[in-house]
């Protein structure tokens, strides 16, 4: 196993009849990711492409072991959803809906620390561990099994990343997109711990962006205990400069945010910076 | 989305908080129809989305009601920083002794609501936070459980205060809470929450927020949201589903995804081309979105000479080719404006070989890669 997910994971796909939810899962599994089950309220007993519905959670993982659930229902219901799979003790969730309320997304991290659960999202493109599995909807086109992992707070951008590596002939360990909201799941630091231990993984690629802290503060992680190759990508630099949130947002901002902040900090911990897309492969290849 | 000083004020007073005494008036008339309601001094705001309103002359005060009128008809004429007054709220004018801070925001990095209180509130409160940041304390507050009273009691504690001051403020501050939670706010903050002579706390102004992916919850406030966009494209753009943003140079950007459209922002910027405006579609296109965001390009061309080239580059995940494709050439289709469209559509290996088929003998330059895709835009945009 990279992180998380690997080719012997069993998903479940909680919004599995829904438009969105359906479409995904036909992707996911031709990608080859171990569909076991699908929830959808009021549709158990029918199957989507000969996978299972059930009505909850819990009765789909009576009936099969279940080690990660993707989770694709409307925002309003992604609460609900999340502390379903949570208390039905799976330990690992994608969060793909976009839009979720913010204060929703702060109930979910609070409750993953007393289910001691991990998940990544919401509005991620998901985690791909290319030629095992695809919980989410990375492009199996822009990926290659390999070395390095993708780490990004984008969506379409992550694919773009991936794809321009793969085209240069440098695969991934894993792409694992983290989630375009202020509040998700695992923050960059957190998934740098978990490669620091993966065998898998030689470089790693981060592709962050303006706002919040997340570079800076994977940027002291790396700068303190990360011994493996890195290379980012921030994307902002030159966008007009955002509407600070009140004193409040300020007062916990400070300086920190901006493209300068974040490339200054990873500079000072050793990270190589690349400008343009087409720059991340040559300096990949120079480091693994 | 952030509420006017009226409106917020109308959700602490909804949530306990007490609130100078007051209305929100649109004309000099009004104005003092309320001064003498009030019958004494009166403060006259102008309502504006700016935290800089003080010091640039949108609050003031008068003694009579038709020295109200006179006032609040001169702040109506002001443009303060860049916004025209359309309201103005008259409030009683407290006697203040001394001025506090009280905030909830969310602190992204611990994922839970943070509040903070200090006892030097009022226009400075960002400098305290530079020069003083121990003036300012903080607590972080679990979601699942909600702010406790002993909670506020010895946050309140912390910034001095004591008696009736104490729990007063510790009830503002667990007020403050729950109007934060009830409104799904990304922010509710009282700077200052003053004292007045009788030992009596106001909240002398409010600062809120609404979380837009919680507007769902509350449909009035979705409609305002749209109308109160200043710039007429801006809101265009968010009728149609898109984010659109104004730059300065020739070249109009447009893509899927915020970071991939930031990108291309940098990468046209490095390579010596100017991005004249931006527009991120958002995942998951619909025919009609990439038609709405495509043509709100081409219009914006009309009226605007400078822009030379739109580049729209797409990374098909999900949108399907077909309706990417199509949008495309139907905004063209409909606008019909000569500007040149340079397209990149990259994703799913089928995707890409139906996107050629569709758009390889059309109206616009279909490219094969994003450096090539910015390479010919600044070319065109050049030329």
């Amino acid at each position: 196993m990279a992180i998380f997910v690997d080719k012997h994971t069993n998903v479940l796909v909680q919004g599995i009849t829904g438009k969105f939810g359906a479409l995904q899962t036909e992707l996911m599994l031709n990608c080859g990711t171990k569909i076991v089950a699908g929830v959808t309220p009021g549709k158990g007993g029918q199957t989507q492409f000969n996978i299972p519905v059930y009505d909850s959670v819990q009765e789909a993982v009576n009936k099969h072991r279940v080690d990660a659930s993707v989770i694709y229902v409307p925002a309003p219901f992604v609460q609900e959803a999340a502390f379903e799979a949570m208390d039905a003790e799976i330990k690992f969730m994608v969060i793909i809906t976009d839009w979720v309320p913010l204060h929703s997304e702060m109930k979910i991290k609070a409750y993953s620390k007393c289910r001691d659960t991990r998940y990544i999202g919401p509005n991620t493109p998901g985690i791909m561990v290319p030629g095992q599995t695809n919980l989410g909807m990375i492009s199996p086109s822009a990926v290659r099994p390999g070395v390095v992992a993708v780490v990004s707070r984008s969506g379409t951008l992550t694919d773009e990343v991936s794809a321009h590596l793969s085209e240069q002939g440098i695969g991934q360990s894993v792409v694992i997109g983290l989630g375009g909201d202020p509040i998700i799941g695992s923050r960059m630091i957190d998934i740098l711990k978990l490669l620091k231990k993966d065998e898998q993984t030689k470089g790693i690629v981060i592709v962050g962006e303006i706002g919040g802290t997340m570079e800076e503060e994977a940027a002291e992680y790396i700068k303190a205990e990360f011994d493996k190759p890195v290379i980012a990508f921030v994307a902002g630099r030159t966008a007009p400069r955002g509407k600070v949130m009140g004193h409040a947002g300020a007062i916990i901002m400070g300086e920190r945010g901006t493209a300068e902040s974040k490339i200054n900090a990873l500079e000072l911990a050793g990270v190589t910076i690349a400008k343009s897309l087409w720059e991340i492969p040559l300096l990949a290849k120079k480091v693994v | 989305m952030r509420l006017y000083e009226y409106e917020g004020k109308g959700i602490f007073k909804k949530g306990g908080i007490p609130v100078p005494w007051g209305s929100v008036v649109e004309s000099a008339e009004e104005a003092r129809r309320v001064a003498s309601e009030i019958g004494k001094e009166v403060a006259i705001k102008a309502q504006i989305l700016t935290g800089r309103r003080g010091k640039a002359g949108g609050i003031q005060f008068a003694k009579i009601p038709d020295e109200a009128a006179n006032v609040a008809q001169g702040i109506f004429g002001m443009e303060l920083e860049g916004y025209k007054v359309n309201s103005l709220l008259i409030e009683e004018k407290l006697d203040i002794t001394n001025e506090l801070y009280m905030g909830i925001t969310i602190d992204a990095e611990n994922g839970v609501p943070v509040a903070m209180v200090s006892a030097e509130g009022g226009m400075e409160i960002e400098e305290v936070a530079k020069r003083n940041p121990e003036k300012i304390v903080s607590m972080l507050v679990n979601p699942l459980y909600g702010m406790r009273t002993y909670e506020a009691i010895n946050l309140v504690r912390q910034i001095g205060l004591e008696g009736r001051a104490l729990t007063s403020a510790s009830r503002i501050l667990s007020q403050l809470y729950n109007v934060f939670v009830a409104n799904d706010a990304r922010i509710t903050e009282i700077n200052p929450l003053v004292r007045t002579n009788e030992g009596k706390m106001f909240a002398a102004d409010s600062r809120c927020e609404i979380d837009d992916n919680s507007l769902f919850k509350y449909p009035e406030l979705k409609d305002l949201r749209i109308q109160r966009i200043g710039n007429p494209w801006e809101r265009k753009g968010v009728e149609g589903g898109v984010n659109y943003v104004d730059m300065e140079g020739n070249i109009a950007v447009m893509a899927n995804g915020a970071g991939l459209t930031m990108s291309l922002l940098d990468m046209i910027k490095t390579d010596g081309g100017s991005p004249v405006c931006f527009l991120d579609t958002g995942g998951g296109l619909s025919e009609e979105r990439m038609r709405n965001a495509v043509s709100l390009l081409l219009k914006k061309t009309k009226t605007d000479q400078c822009i030379k080239v739109i580049l729209v580059m797409v990374r098909m995940m999900i949108s399907p080719p077909d309706a990417v494709a199509q949008g495309i050439l139907e905004a063209i289709e409909e606008v019909k404006v000569k500007t040149p469209v340079v397209v990149v559509m990259r994703g799913r290996a089928p995707y890409e070989k139906r996107a050629r088929e569709l758009l390889g003998n059309s109206a616009v330059s279909l490219c094969s890669s994003v450096e090539e895709g910015i390479g010919k835009a600044i070319e065109i945009a050049k030329a």
